[in-house]
């Protein structure tokens, strides 16, 4: 214990002070969720109090306006490119890139490194640019792809660290077994990495899933919009005039998140403070 | 043709490395390489035609744009606050959490809740609560000093972009503060203990030399992160009342997207942007350099 000495009153202070951080973090989550079960007249009634009836019409309303299952669709599609082309292409790169010494290598490695010093908005008006001539704008799987883009050298960095407590003993027997540079890798190593492409998918995951300017830019087609693109753009079309719709898309918005936090919290939070160590 | 074994093992090392070079080499390093040329052209995004102007945009901006250097100053301002605010209360929250066995995981899991919600979704929440919720709240209670112009005064607004930063900031470096914590040998506070230190003197001379590595991280993850400023911006206020709360990386979008479309010019902001970034990571090397050797 580190505030040892305060004895039992300093102990109600401490959890009365925390729960009222806590109470602070989550009213806007609550007063978001409150009121997207209000009718317009009872959120006028009283923004605070509890709902007379609970109002289901706005998230059908909701669902309706951001095109809920299609815009999540196309949220999951996006990650899902990109985190298996970051997970496939980082592992190999991460894995050879470790193993072998050369200079040729470790050129290889610093640049992958080095980029990570790449601010987003650096690139983001050449990247627009490259991505209209190559015809992957406005698509999700165009989306997915520059993502494995911009995800690689950090993902690499995470496999080239951990690499090095694999035993090269083992690369070893298995080539005098006659297994092959690619079989090795993928029969034998890949599943050893199982704890550093756990950190790296939540990671990515996370990033992907909540990342906005990147496909604000790209997804130039309606039909393409992820969740957050939606909910902007219902927001920019209603403002602040029509919040219960506004409030429940919200909701839905990041109802997701909220329930992939709950389940495997344990796992993200050690790959949040993992990834910010070695980052 | 037989190769030798060390041409082997480049074209080995180079299939495994290519896919992820590809896709590097076309999303990174070309538009990367590109927007530094771009930088020192005339480029206005619709024109096919443009022409080499040298470092005239950098001048422009770095002189003549009263825009883009409020953006820079305002952004400073917010970078400051964030690093000292953001450090203190994530460091707060820690040791008192730590100091928790029932409750700690239940408390952990909330304060790190709104790390898990784009700052857009946070924003548009916030924004709600200040701009529906806090005067409602003013007007029944008498609590007068809720009822600001939250979004559409400067003053106020800045305060509201801190609260949204730091609502969805606090919790990710209370995290990696709790892990350094758990790294302190408990012995260490219990001869503190027994020497007859105050929880405040075990805090100030056992605990926090003892996270200091932590903190460097979390001041340099939070001065790189608040440069880059986005989200919390453009979802509460979106750079308004008039320009008064835009930062370096919304100027740059605008700029490019917006409002002129002079993307030559934006380009060189955006430059100027990731030379800003690359010195502190250049000072956050040295000064871990440092941390290690004296450790």
């Amino acid at each position: 214990m580190i505030l040892g000495k305060g004895g039992r009153a300093g102990s109600v202070v401490i959890v009365l002070f925390l729960g009222i951080a806590a109470v602070f973090t989550l009213f806007p989550i609550y007063m978001g969720l409150l009121n997207s079960l209000k009718t317009e007249g009872d959120m006028l009634n009283g923004i605070l109090s509890i709902p007379s009836r609970l109002e289901f019409g706005n998230y059908a309303d909701a669902f309706r306006k951001i095109h809920y299952w299609r815009s999540l669709g196309n949220t999951a599609e996006v990650a899902a490119i990109g985190l298996a082309g970051i997970i496939l292409f980082a592992s190999m790169a991460g894995y050879k890139l470790s193993r072998s010494t050369g200079r040729l290598s470790n050129a290889i490695f610093l640049v992958f490194v080095l980029s990570m010093l790449i601010p987003f908005h650096s690139i983001m008006i050449t990247l627009t640019r490259i991505s209209r001539s190559l015809d992957v704008q406005g698509s999700t799987w165009g989306l997915g792809f520059i993502y494995i883009g911009l995800g690689v050298s950090f993902a690499i960095f995470l496999y080239h660290g951990f690499v090095k407590s694999i035993p090269r003993e083992l690369d070893e027997a298995a080539v005098i077994d006659g297994c092959g540079d690619f079989r090795l890798f993928f029969v034998v190593i890949f599943p050893l990495l199982l704890p550093v492409t756990a950190t790296t998918a939540i990671l990515n995951l996370l990033w992907m899933w909540n990342d906005f300017l990147l496909p604000l830019l790209m997804l130039t087609n309606s039909k393409s919009y992820t969740l957050l693109i939606s909910t902007n753009m219902l927001f920019g079309e209603y403002g602040n005039n029509d919040w219960s719709a506004i409030l429940a898309s919200l909701v839905l918005a990041m109802l997701p998140v909220i329930v992939f936090y709950l389940l495997l919290q344990k796992y993200i939070l050690h790959g949040i403070a993992e990834g910010a160590v070695k980052g | 043709m037989t190769w030798t074994k060390k041409t082997k093992q480049t074209v080995i090392l180079l299939a495994f490395a290519f896919p992820a070079l590809l896709f590097y080499a076309v999303f990174v390093l070309a538009p990367a390489f590109g927007g530094v040329g771009y930088s020192m052209t005339d480029w206005n995004g619709l024109n096919p035609a443009y022409s080499r102007v040298g470092f005239a945009n950098y001048v422009e901006a770095l002189t003549d744009d009263s825009y883009f250097i409020d953006a820079i100053l305002f952004t400073l301002k917010y970078v400051v606050c964030m690093v000292v605010l953001q450090n203190a209360i994530a460091i707060g929250l820690a040791v008192l959490i730590e100091s928790r066995r029932r409750t700690k995981s239940l408390f952990r899991t909330i304060f790190f809740m709104p790390n898990m919600i784009s700052l857009i979704i946070g924003g548009f929440m916030w924004l709600f609560i200040f701009t529906k919720v806090l005067p409602d709240i003013a007007a029944h209670t008498g609590l007068r000093f809720l009822d600001q112009s939250w979004i559409g005064d400067p003053t106020y607004s800045f305060i509201a972009i801190l609260i949204l930063s730091l609502w969805g900031g606090v919790g990710y470096l209370m995290v990696i503060y709790v892990a350094a914590l758990q790294g302190i040998p408990s012995h260490l506070k219990e001869s503190a203990a027994i020497d007859g230190a105050n929880a405040w003197q075990s805090f100030r001379y056992v605990t926090l030399p003892m996270i200091y590595p932590a903190v460097t991280i979390g001041i340099f993850l939070t001065l790189n992160s608040s440069f880059k400023v986005f989200e919390a911006v453009y979802s509460l206020t979106g750079g308004g009342p008039g320009r008064a709360t835009q930062v370096i990386a919304l100027n740059i979008f605008e700029e490019a997207f917006a409002n002129s479309n002079r993307y030559g010019y934006a380009s060189a902001k955006a430059i100027i942007l990731f030379l800003i970034v690359m010195l502190i990571t250049v000072v956050q090397l040295r000064v871990m350099k440092n941390r290690e050797v004296e450790a």
